[in-house]
């Protein structure tokens, strides 16, 4: 009995929590060549759930992020330099520079997610998890309310036929 | 070693790179024990410190070549290419540094491969900046490992010169004790490493020149860049620079991810309306909109008869003006993405009532019976359906026709009396955006009424889900009567509109919003034909009314005429089967003379921008309709093509001869898959371009490469020579035949082939060629068959 009185609470909880109703893909820009850079163009999926500023921010942030990745430059020879002389075994105590902005970025989009998109209902996945071809946004849609989420969360829904 | 796909490794792979080990690690350690003494001693003590750090830069190289990921990218999930299934373009291309570039669909890990992505067979994975498979490291080169695979060829030139040098000073100053077991022995080293050092210095000199001009050897295997730009160079030195410095991209498979977990809970935040307002007001011909949008009226909508409302609208005046000029930018952005946002709250119906009656009064063409009627049965329409209305009307200025349409249709949507909330702007700008690729050239009338309907559905209820079936229904449906009849139209259009049809969508285009609204277009199509929405029971009646059928005819011509400014080429040759589409138009024809007319005149007072998009959008549909099949037969042979399954299309030559639309037309899944091949054949029968044929060859060349680059080279550069002419493509595949594994020649035709024409067309992600092969005359293929 009390583990059926938790089955109904918990559905309760699920009940009045979000549900995912649609993924935007933010694609590569690849105006620049290969260097990871994605479009800062606002998706009309969003319109209704977050303030264009606000995600061309988060976009360009981004971009910036991965530019400084990928710059070449003093710490990017020195690196190789240091590679080479130990024969890559450097590889496996230290971290690349790579790396050490990806955490930046997982850390940025974290931040992200917590001050500015779950609120809106909404989620960025780290687009290294995608190979860095896409940025994915979770569309929310509340499931509590009946039919009170904006046009978007419609339009997505059909768009996502 | 890298993953192969989950499969149970094949010994055989292991052969060559435990040769390689071999003969790499034990014939330097003979030279080690048995001539490096001798040379310490008598020329410098130095030598074997300097040929020890060599070998083992040689073997960290190997080492890291071999184990390290090339820069696999993980498979997409289904989420993100749901929408790509069976209706997208098998090419997307994309701008990179003023140069087209193809981004193919990868039918095995679902997505369009990045530029200078490639599959690999043997890994069965796609790898970023794919160079080749390498048996000897039995690993794939790619993004991440190709440094060291470079360094690994350079290095292990060295040191085989190396060897062989001091083996041949040893031996030289030894010729008296030539049996001896240290003689006998640097005798085989030397040999082998003299031996060797003749493939391995030619792929050195190759990788070195393939660096110098920025390319992999995919792209040179398949001649991507031969006569084009090649953008993705930087020049020879900073190509060296890249090469060696950049920093390594990280590994995409193989990460923990941490992920900190997010709640997501309701209520959620929605952007404020106040200063967010894009005031993109565009002159589009709407003359009494622009005059209104200047106007700066306080707190009322900005129509003509303000003075005649009674009920002041509730809304502050900021939001009431920005409603009005977000409304007016995204009529003016059908066809485009609305980036308006528009106030949640709009004035109420029978505020407005007043004022759409003085203006039905006014100026609009629209009798004020009927405006009046369609007023009075909306009931609680609210405001922004009233404001669409004299919108509307001004924008088509005086032209009868619309009205007839207007007429069945209004009280149609009325007597399904849903109860739609007033919805947001986007919302409507979404269906003048289905519409407009609906409706395609009969823009102004269709794309008008459908937005009426929608807007009139929209703002008739309450419920978000019955918006969408009115909204999805409403405008295919509308459409579905102009579609039924142009069901055959659409198959001998996408015969001769897929040639030289290459899709160029830019790529801000290409946003899965958009391709999700394009992928709608074919569906409500087939399902509201095959299964009409019941919420509009009196409009599906509609079609036989003279307006309405006016409208179809308006449609088609307009299509035709769209249709007809491609340049067809091999048209002549496609009479055959136009002649049924000819004749639905003749059937149309004399129903209708005069609409066109007007729909020209329509057209003056529309957006040159929206029309043009709608045209675009019309004849990629057409152009991609063909492919639909295509796409799903590719999704048998896609992984098997092969390593170097780029086609040899150059930079893609800027033979835009219609403008880029945005993501791959979506096919309407017009009649079966038989009868799109048939006529997808004579799309493709006069499509023999020299590009497709030595793609073909670049194609078969595919495995052989990864074995010997010199022989790829040498064959590269055979191809190349021949590859001008199509009439070469059969002798060529019979000439590569033999060198070739057989067992993959075969194989590699079924999927090869398939793909070559569609680089010229760029629309379908899978081909149909083995059916559509039949009916070739001059390709090539048929040869073969």
């Amino acid at each position: 009995m009390g583990l059926i009185k938790d089955t109904f609470h918990n559905l309760q909880e699920l009940r009045n929590s979000a549900s995912l109703a649609n993924k935007v893909f933010i694609q590569r820009d690849y105006s620049e060549g290969t260097t990871c850079k994605f479009q800062t163009k606002f998706p009309s999926e969003l319109e209704n759930r977050i303030e264009r500023t606000l995600f061309e921010d988060t976009v360009k942030t981004l971009n910036n992020f991965y530019a400084e990745a990928e710059k070449i430059g003093g710490h990017s020879y020195l690196e190789g330099c240091l590679a080479c002389v130990t024969a890559y075994l450097i590889f496996l105590c230290m971290e690349t520079r790579y790396e050490k902005v990806l955490k930046k970025i997982a850390k940025y989009i974290q931040e992200q997610n917590e001050k500015i998109y779950a609120p809106r209902g909404l989620l960025i996945t780290d687009p290294i998890e995608r190979g860095m071809r896409v940025i994915e946004i979770s569309i929310y849609e509340d499931r509590g309310s009946s039919g009170s989420s904006s046009g978007s969360s419609s339009v997505s829904g059909s768009t996502a036929r | 070693m890298p993953a192969s796909g989950g499969e149970s490794l094949k010994p055989s792979a292991f052969i060559p790179v435990c040769t390689a080990v071999c003969l790499l690690v034990g014939s330097t350690s003979m030279f080690f024990v048995f001539t490096c003494p001798w040379l310490a001693v008598t020329i410098c003590p130095a030598i074997p410190p300097c040929c020890a750090v060599l070998f083992l830069f040689v073997l960290a190289n190997f080492t890291m070549a071999t184990f390290m990921d090339a820069g696999i990218l993980p498979v997409a999930g289904e989420d993100e290419d749901k929408e790509d299934e069976f209706r997208a373009p098998l090419y997307k291309n994309v701008d990179v540094k003023g140069i087209q570039v193809r981004m193919k669909w990868c039918a095995s890990c679902h997505f369009y491969r990045p530029p200078r992505c490639s599959h690999c067979s043997v890994c069965d994975r796609c790898v970023e900046d794919f160079d080749h498979h390498c048996p000897w490291v039995n690993n794939c080169i790619g993004r991440r490992n190709y440094r060291y695979f470079f360094l690994f060829l350079l290095s292990l030139t060295v040191h085989m010169i190396v060897v062989f040098t001091f083996g041949l000073i040893y031996v030289l100053h030894h010729m008296e004790d030539l049996w001896k077991l240290h003689c006998l022995v640097t005798l085989v080293v030397i040999s082998i490493s003299g031996l060797f050092l003749i493939p391995v210095l030619g792929l050195t000199g190759f990788h070195l020149y393939l660096v110098s001009r920025g390319r992999t050897t995919n792209e040179q295997v398949t001649g991507k860049f031969q006569g084009g730009l090649n953008p993705f160079t930087r020049g020879c030195c900073s190509n060296m620079e890249h090469l060696i410095c950049s920093p390594i991209s990280p590994n995409y498979t193989s990460r923990s991810y941490k992920k900190a977990v997010i709640h997501v809970r309701p209520p959620f935040l929605r952007p404020e309306i106040d200063g967010q307002m894009p005031m993109k007001i565009r002159d589009n011909g709407i003359q009494s909109l622009a005059i209104q949008d200047k106007q700066s009226s306080a707190g009322s909508v900005e129509l003509s008869d303000i003075k005649q409302l009674k009920h002041p609208p509730p809304l502050p005046p900021k939001p009431d003006r920005g409603l009005l000029k977000s409304q007016v930018a995204a009529m003016d952005d059908v066809g485009h993405h609305t980036k308006s946002i528009i106030p949640v709250s709009i004035p109420t119906v029978p505020q407005l009532r007043p004022v759409l009656e003085a203006i039905s009064r006014g100026s609009s063409p629209i009798p004020p019976e009927q405006l009046l009627k369609a007023s009075e049965q909306q009931g609680n329409n609210k405001g922004p359906d009233l404001c669409s209305n004299p919108r509307e009307s001004p924008a088509r200025g005086n032209h009868q026709a619309s009205v007839p349409v207007q007429a069945p249709l209004l009280p149609s949507t009325v007597s399904s009396s849903l109860q739609l909330n007033s919805l947001t702007l986007s919302s409507r700008s979404l269906n003048l955006k289905h519409s407009s690729r609906y409706a395609s050239n009969c823009a102004a009338g269709s794309i008008t009424t459908s937005s009426m309907l929608a807007n009139q559905s929209s703002s008739s209820g309450n419920g978000k889900p019955s918006f969408d079936n009115l909204i999805s229904p409403a405008d295919p449906q509308f459409v579905a009567q102009r579609g039924a009849p142009a069901v055959s139209y659409h198959s001998h259009l996408m015969a001769h509109g897929a040639e030289g049809a290459m899709q160029r969508p830019s790529p801000h285009s290409y946003s899965p919003v958009f391709m999700g609204v394009t992928r709608q277009s074919p569906q409500p199509r087939d399902s509201t034909s095959r299964d009409p929405s019941p919420s509009l029971p009196g409009f599906l009646q509609r079609d036989s009314s003279p307006a309405y059928h006016g409208l179809l005819t308006r449609d088609l011509q307009s299509q035709s005429i769209a249709t007809r400014d491609v340049p067809p080429p091999g048209l002549l040759m496609r009479d055959m089967t136009s002649l049924g589409f000819q004749d639905n138009l003749r059937d149309l024809y004399p129903q209708d003379m005069t609409l066109p007319m007007s729909a020209a005149a329509r057209y003056d007072n529309f957006s040159k921008t929206i029309m043009a998009s709608i045209q675009e959008r019309r004849e990629q549909e057409e152009r991609a309709g063909k492919f639909h099949v295509n796409a799903r037969s590719q999704a048998l042979y896609g992984p098997d093509v092969g390593i170097y399954d780029i086609p040899s299309r150059r930079s893609l030559p800027p033979d835009n001869i219609r403008p880029a639309g945005s993501r791959g037309p979506t096919p309407p899944a017009y009649g079966s898959r038989e009868f799109l091949m048939s006529t997808g054949i004579l799309g493709y029968g006069m499509r023999t371009s020299p590009l497709s044929s030595s793609s073909t060859s670049s194609l078969t060349r595919g495995p052989k490469t990864s074995s010997s680059p010199l022989q790829s080279s040498s064959s590269s550069l055979q191809s190349k020579g021949r590859s001008s002419s199509p009439a070469y493509g059969p002798p060529e595949r019979h000439n590569q035949g033999p060198p070739t594994s057989t067992s993959t020649l075969p194989r590699l035709t079924s999927t090869t082939y398939p793909t070559p024409p569609y680089t010229s067309y760029a629309t379908a992600k899978r081909s149909s060629l083995p059916f559509s092969s039949e009916g070739k005359e001059s390709f090539p293929l048929g040869v073969l068959k």
